[in-house]
C-alpha cells in the first residue's frame, strides 16, 4: 500500500457528513449584519438632519445610487470567489471600472455653487479624515466577517478573494455611512470615501489571506 | 499572443481530464461521488479519492519535477477532503477540481523556490533524470516565459536535478546567482500561472 492509498484509506473511514455551503446563507449574514450597523448608526448618531429635503437631489442619488451598485457587486464578487471555479481577476477589474465610471459621473452631479468654493474649501480636510474614520470603522466587522466566511470556504486564489473582501466591506461601510455624512460635494465625497475604501482594502488584501491554507 | 501560449500551456490538459463523466454537470460521475462523500458515504468517497488520485498523479507528473508529485497529490487529496463541503452538487465536478488542482500547483511551486536546494544522490540512474525531464513538460515549457538565466538554471536543478555546484559551472554563474535565479524565476511562474484564469 503506498503512502497516498493509505491516506485515500484515513479521510473515507468513519467519515461524518457536512453540511453543504451555501452562497445565498453567506449573503444573508453579510446582509443581516448591515443591517444592524444601519439600524445602531440611525439609533445613536440618527439620519443626516435634513435627510428628508436631500434625498431626492442628483448629488444624494448618484452617492447612494453608486455606492449602493458597488456594495452590492463587490459582495457578489467576493461571496462567489470563495469556492471555485469562480474566482477571476476579470470580475475585480469590473467593479474597478464601474468605480472609475461613478466617479466620472459625479462631475455631472456637482452644485453649482460647490463648484465656485475653493479647492480646500471643498476637500475640508479635518472633516474628510473624521469621515473616512468612521467607514473604516464601519467596515471592519464585514470585513471581520468576510474574513470568517472567506476561510471557512475554499478560495482558490486567496489574495484576489480577500482583495475582493475588502472592496465589499468598505463599500458597504460607505454605503451605511450615507445616511449619517451631512457633505454634499462630490469632490469631497469621491476623495474621502475613496482613501476610506482604499483603507480598509489594503488592510483585508495583507490581513485576511495570511497563514490560510487550502 | 504571448499570453496565448500561456494559456496553452496552462489549459494542457492530463487526458483523460475527467476519466468519470463530462465535467458538464450531467453524467458527472465524480460529482455524483463527492455529493454522496459530503452525506457521509465512506465508500463512494474512498471510490472517488482513489480515481482522483490517478488524475491528480498524471496532472502534476506535467506540471512539476517528479520528486514532487506524490507530495502535490496528496496536498491536494487533503484539500478536496478539507473543502469538500464548498462543492455544489449541481455543478459540474472538474472545474472545482481544477481549481483546486491549480491553486496546490501554484503553492508547490513556491515551495520549490524556497526549498534548500538538496544535492542528488550518487545513485541516480540517467533513466530518472530523462523521466524527470519527461514528465514534466508543462513546467518546461512554462520555463520559456521566464528570463533565459532564470529558466536554464530551473531546468537544470528542478527538473534535470543537477546541483547547484554543476548548474554554476554550467552556466558560468555563482551559485549563490544559481539560487537567486531559481527562487525569483519559481516566483515568477508562480505569479504566471496564478493570474491566469483560463483553467478556472
Amino acid at each position: 500500500m503506498t503512502s497516498t492509498d493509505a491516506l485515500i484509506l484515513q479521510l473515507s473511514s468513519g467519515l461524518p457528513p457536512v453540511k453543504r455551503r451555501r452562497v445565498s446563507r453567506d449573503a444573508a449574514a453579510l446582509l443581516a449584519l448591515g443591517a444592524v450597523e444601519l439600524a445602531l448608526v440611525v439609533l445613536t448618531a440618527g439620519l443626516r438632519p435634513d435627510m428628508g429635503r436631500v434625498i431626492g437631489a442628483p448629488f444624494m442619488i448618484w452617492k447612494i445610487g453608486s455606492l449602493g451598485v458597488l456594495a452590492g457587486l463587490c459582495c457578489a464578487v467576493a461571496i462567489r470567489s470563495f469556492a471555485p471555479p469562480t474566482s477571476r481577476a476579470r470580475n475585480l477589474k469590473i467593479v474597478l471600472g464601474l468605480a472609475v465610471l461613478a466617479i466620472v459621473a459625479s462631475l455631472t452631479v456637482t452644485p453649482p455653487v460647490d463648484l465656485a468654493r475653493p479647492l480646500m474649501e471643498r476637500l475640508a480636510p479635518a472633516h474628510g479624515l473624521i469621515c473616512a474614520g468612521a467607514i473604516v470603522a464601519l467596515s471592519l466587522p464585514l470585513m471581520v466577517m468576510l474574513g470568517v466566511l472567506m476561510r471557512r470556504a475554499a478560495p482558490v486564489s486567496p489574495r484576489r478573494s480577500a482583495l475582493a473582501s475588502g472592496l465589499a466591506a468598505a463599500t458597504t461601510g460607505a454605503l451605511i455611512f450615507t445616511v449619517r455624512c451631512p457633505m454634499n460635494d462630490p469632490l469631497y465625497i469621491v476623495t474621502w470615501y475613496t482613501l476610506g475604501v482604499a483603507i480598509v482594502s489594503a488592510t483585508a488584501r495583507w490581513l485576511l489571506p495570511r497563514r490560510f491554507r487550502l | 499572443m504571448r499570453l496565448r501560449s500561456i494559456s496553452t500551456v496552462i489549459n494542457a490538459p492530463a487526458s483523460p481530464p475527467f476519466m468519470a463523466g463530462d465535467a458538464t454537470g450531467a453524467g458527472d460521475a465524480w460529482g455524483q461521488l463527492m455529493a454522496a462523500g459530503q452525506d457521509g458515504h465512506g465508500g463512494a468517497y474512498h471510490r472517488l479519492l482513489g480515481e482522483l488520485s490517478v488524475w491528480l498523479h498524471r496532472y502534476f507528473a506535467r506540471r512539476l519535477p517528479s520528486g514532487d508529485v506524490d507530495d502535490a497529490v496528496q496536498e491536494t487529496l487533503f484539500a478536496v477532503h478539507r473543502r469538500r463541503h464548498t462543492y455544489d452538487p449541481r455543478q459540474p465536478f472538474g472545474p472545482w477540481l481544477a481549481a483546486i488542482a491549480k491553486h496546490k500547483w501554484i503553492d508547490q511551486l513556491r515551495s520549490l523556490g524556497r526549498r534548500p536546494q538538496e544535492e542528488l544522490p550518487d545513485d541516480m540512474t540517467v533513466a530518472c533524470h530523462e523521466a524527470a525531464v519527461t514528465s514534466a513538460s508543462v513546467l518546461a515549457s512554462l520555463l520559456d516565459e521566464l528570463r533565459p538565466a532564470q529558466a536554464r538554471v530551473i531546468l537544470l536543478v528542478k527538473v534535470q536535478g543537477y546541483g547547484i555546484d554543476d548548474a554554476a559551472r554550467a552556466t558560468g554563474l555563482s551559485p549563490s546567482a544559481v539560487k537567486m535565479n531559481i527562487h525569483r524565476g519559481l516566483a515568477r511562474l508562480a505569479t504566471l500561472v496564478e493570474n491566469h484564469d483560463d483553467l478556472d
